[in-house]
């Protein structure tokens, strides 16, 4: 009788307010949260993804696109990239403004330039689990 | 000195998103993330000496 409920609830469809709150999510860091009606949520989650953010950039951190620097393949800015995108506007204005992006030797001497990638990696990897949690609320898969 | 400030700065904003999406009440939470927090800091450090013996 159990299983059947499960079953049951598995095929209860998503609601197409829990996708856009998790597109809102990923777009601008604790958004999805604020959409949802957790402030709190979203000032510990989402801010510390903006800090995260602009503390790597500070430190001179590079972000990777799919252009091929340093000799290196295209393939291997995939991966990065992708963490990368997970900052989403942050991600999108610095690409278009060109920040962040230049594979400068000068920024890359700095004794905080791997710090710097290191954080801005994280805060788009951040930004996904701040995503996934706002959805699931959203969903009303967690509390 | 510099190190391990970053190290630190990393592992609370880490422990704030780990302890806000993994369990449900604030007072879970909060434990949750101080948890995060001290094993990032602990980890950091063991790592960081072993290294140094680590020629």
């Amino acid at each position: 009788m159990v299983k059947v409920e499960k079953a049951i609830e598995l095929k209860e469809p998503t609601p197409g307010m829990a996708w856009a709150t998790g597109a809102a999510a990923w777009l601008v860091p604790g958004v999805g949260h604020l959409i949802i009606k957790r402030p709190i949520r979203a000032a510990l989650m989402g801010g510390s993804v903006w800090i995260c953010f602009f503390i790597g950039l500070a430190m001179g951190g590079h972000m990777f696109d799919l252009s091929t620097g340093q000799g290196s393949g295209a393939i291997l800015q995939v991966p990065p990239m992708i963490a990368n995108l997970g900052s989403g506007v942050l991600y999108i204005v610095c690409w278009v403004m060109g920040i962040g992006f230049a594979d400068d030797p000068v920024q890359a001497a700095r004794a905080t330039y791997e710090y710097g990638n290191t954080f801005l990696l994280i805060a788009g990897l951040l930004n996904y689990l701040t995503m996934l949690d706002a959805f699931d609320i959203a969903a009303g898969r967690k509390s | 000195m510099r190190h391990f400030l970053v190290m630190t700065l990393f592992a609370a904003l880490a422990a704030f998103v780990f302890g806000g999406m993994s369990k449900d009440t604030p007072r879970e939470q909060v434990f949750y993330g101080l948890k995060v927090f001290a094993e990032f800091i602990a980890i950091g450090l063991v790592l960081g000496w072993i290294l140094y013996f680590i020629p």
